[in-house]
């Protein structure tokens, strides 16, 4: 167009506004909209529920896998490590991870979670904002492993 | 009125026409967002819920906008094809088309990610915005950004641009680079699209890069060496017309920066009530072995300071560029129109556009003809023809609508017409012009009206 034909501004904004909404619609649309099946990692150690499983306890260092917590986004599961009376390390198995919210949530929240429960030796860790449902569902596994290693 | 230059001896030899470059760099502007689309869609698995719509829309216009942010600063960065092949007026307009484009994204990406965390976090908007903003990584910088990018564009929007100073608009304009600066990391260490992608993020990081080396060598270092080899100084100030004063600038060798007629540079005088912001002048004349003109009527305090500029005065200039040249010529035949100080410009192609050429001056009255004596000569000398078309006795104003420019230019849809002068004139002009069948791509004009 000429710059200096007398242009409709209005009529320009409307038409790129339309186009763009309908263009984002349609890439929205043309994805599937279904949860794929969550691939939850096969939780090792038989864990049994409740009762949690001791590993090998050998020179005092034992592993100890807590429930299965059932949160609003999906399950969160840690595995703790005991070395002489004290929690070592906390490994998260299953956490909510099926849209890509979720794995940003985790790569702050699970690293944040897992330095307090080793700095406070228990369960009783503050929420990390921004992942209140996997914060909580962290405490509840981690709780129950280590009533099962008996800390 | 005075001739400072002799004309040329030469006649003026036609230029090979060459094609705009226009539509391949808009192609390959478009082909940026639509790879910037194609990041999303293939680290998109599923759009699940409201949630994953809003989310999906948010993270959409957010790259579209990061993607748009650099262009929009690239188009900016002066770059000589853009400038001088496509032309000042045409890259800004198109600078200002994106921005408020880009400005529209930004709402966008921020209220559709806001309402889709809040949605899959089951939080209030409040809740959620409080917590992207203090406790995500790099949006507190990004949330600075984003202010900073909502005032530079309404500062630009018409209404605003017509109340505020150019310096504060200028100003304003300049924290964009900060913003742009700011927001880069959130788009990093957040967007999904980048993370675990080194291929992404490389050509992100090359996107930002490249963008910042064409501001970096185009913006500063290009006219830094510009002005450090040739030494621009004034070498004479002239008074054409009342309030329209000539400055004659010399530096060593500036013939060899190859700038035509009809194109301008952006100058600085260092002298009183000068200022720090540049402002785009057209040479007057054609530039001669160490002489550059330009002609400049008092219109602001810039211009109206011009006037005491005084010999030997420092000058700092950019260019050259502008794309009203001979090259935009596709006939014999030339028609230049011009209306007050629009002269200048046309001045210099009247010199020097090859074939047969007349020229129209508006001006009120024929004391308010600059550059006439000049004009008088290189008519005559070449056998071009000059009209001026002045306001009547009683200041009736002369029509210019298509009777009478059939009647004043014979086969007036043969030539290739350039127009320069106030906005409102050029566009009551181009209607009479298209009126009379003067194809669109024969109408040549430089407008920094956006």
């Amino acid at each position: 167009m000429h710059p200096l034909k007398k242009n409709r501004p209005l009529r320009r904004i409307v038409l790129a506004s339309a186009v763009t909404a309908s263009g984002l619609v349609l890439l929205l649309a043309l994805k599937p909209h279904t949860t794929p099946a969550i691939a939850v990692a096969p939780a090792p150690a038989s864990s049994n529920s409740g009762t949690g499983s001791g590993g090998s306890s050998t020179t005092g260092t034992k592993t100890v896998t807590g429930d299965t917590a059932q949160t609003q986004w999906g399950p969160v599961q840690v595995k703790i490590t005991v070395k002489s009376g004290k929690l070592t390390d906390v490994t998260v198995l299953q956490s909510p991870s099926e849209n890509p919210r979720d794995q940003e949530i985790n790569s702050y929240a699970l690293p944040e979670l897992k330095s307090e429960a080793l700095a406070a030796q228990s369960a009783s860790i503050d929420t990390v904002s921004g992942a209140t449902y996997t914060s909580d569902g962290y405490r509840q596994s981690l709780q129950s492993a280590l009533d099962s290693a008996g800390l | 009125m005075t001739t400072v230059y002799e004309r040329r001896a030469a006649p003026p030899v036609a230029p090979a026409p060459r094609r705009s470059p226009a539509g391949a760099v808009l192609g390959l502007l478009w082909a940026g967002a639509a790879a910037s689309v194609a990041l999303w869609w293939a680290d998109t698995g599923s759009v699940v819920g409201a949630a994953g719509w809003l989310t999906g829309a948010g993270r959409l216009a957010g790259l579209l906008c990061g993607y748009a942010c650099a262009v929009l600063v690239g188009l900016m960065a002066r770059v000589p094809l853009l400038e001088r092949r496509i032309g000042s007026d045409r890259v800004a307009r198109w600078h200002a088309m994106a921005g408020r484009y880009t400005v529209c994204l930004l709402v966008a990406h921020v209220v559709f990610i806001l309402l889709g965390y809040a949605a899959q976090d089951r939080a209030s908007i409040v809740h959620e915005t409080v917590t992207v903003v203090l406790d995500y990584p790099d949006m507190l910088k990004a949330t600075f950004g984003a202010v900073i990018l909502f005032a530079v564009g309404i500062t630009s929007a018409r209404a605003a641009r017509r109340k505020l100073s150019y310096e504060f608009w200028y100003y304003v304009h300049l924290l964009t680079y900060v913003a742009v600066f700011l927001s880069f990391f959130h788009q990093l260490s957040l967007g999904e699209q980048f993370s675990g992608r080194a291929g992404a993020t490389d050509a992100w990081y090359a996107l930002y890069l490249g963008v910042a080396a064409l501001v970096l060598w185009y913006r500063i270092l290009a006219p830094v060496r510009l002005n450090l080899r040739h030494r621009l100084r004034v070498e004479s100030v002239h008074r054409e017309a009342p309030g329209v004063y000539s400055v004659v600038v010399r530096g060593r060798r500036v013939h060899e920066l190859g700038a035509e007629a009809g194109q301008f540079f952006r100058w600085r005088f260092f002298g009183e009530g000068m200022g720090w912001t540049s402002t785009p002048y057209s040479l007057s004349a054609p530039p001669r072995r160490d002489l550059l003109r330009i002609t400049v009527k008092a219109l602001g305090d810039h211009s109206a300071a011009i006037a005491l500029l005084r010999p030997g005065a420092r000058v700092w200039a950019e260019g050259p560029y502008g794309s009203m040249t001979a090259q935009r010529s596709s006939g014999q035949r030339s028609l230049l129109i011009a209306a007050g100080v629009g002269i200048t410009p046309l001045r210099a192609l009247f010199e020097t556009l090859p074939g047969e050429v007349t020229l129209l001056y508006r001006a009120r009255t024929a004391q308010d003809l600059a550059l006439g004596a000049e004009l008088e000569a290189i008519a005559q000398w070449r056998g071009a023809k000059v009209l001026y078309a002045l306001n009547g006795p009683k200041g009736q104003r002369p029509s210019l609508g298509v009777r009478a420019l059939r009647e004043a230019v014979p086969d007036l849809a043969g030539h290739d017409v350039y127009i320069c002068g106030p906005h409102a004139f050029a566009q009551e002009l181009y209607g009479a012009l298209s009126a009379a069948g003067v194809p669109d791509r024969r109408i040549h004009h430089e407008s920094f009206e956006l």
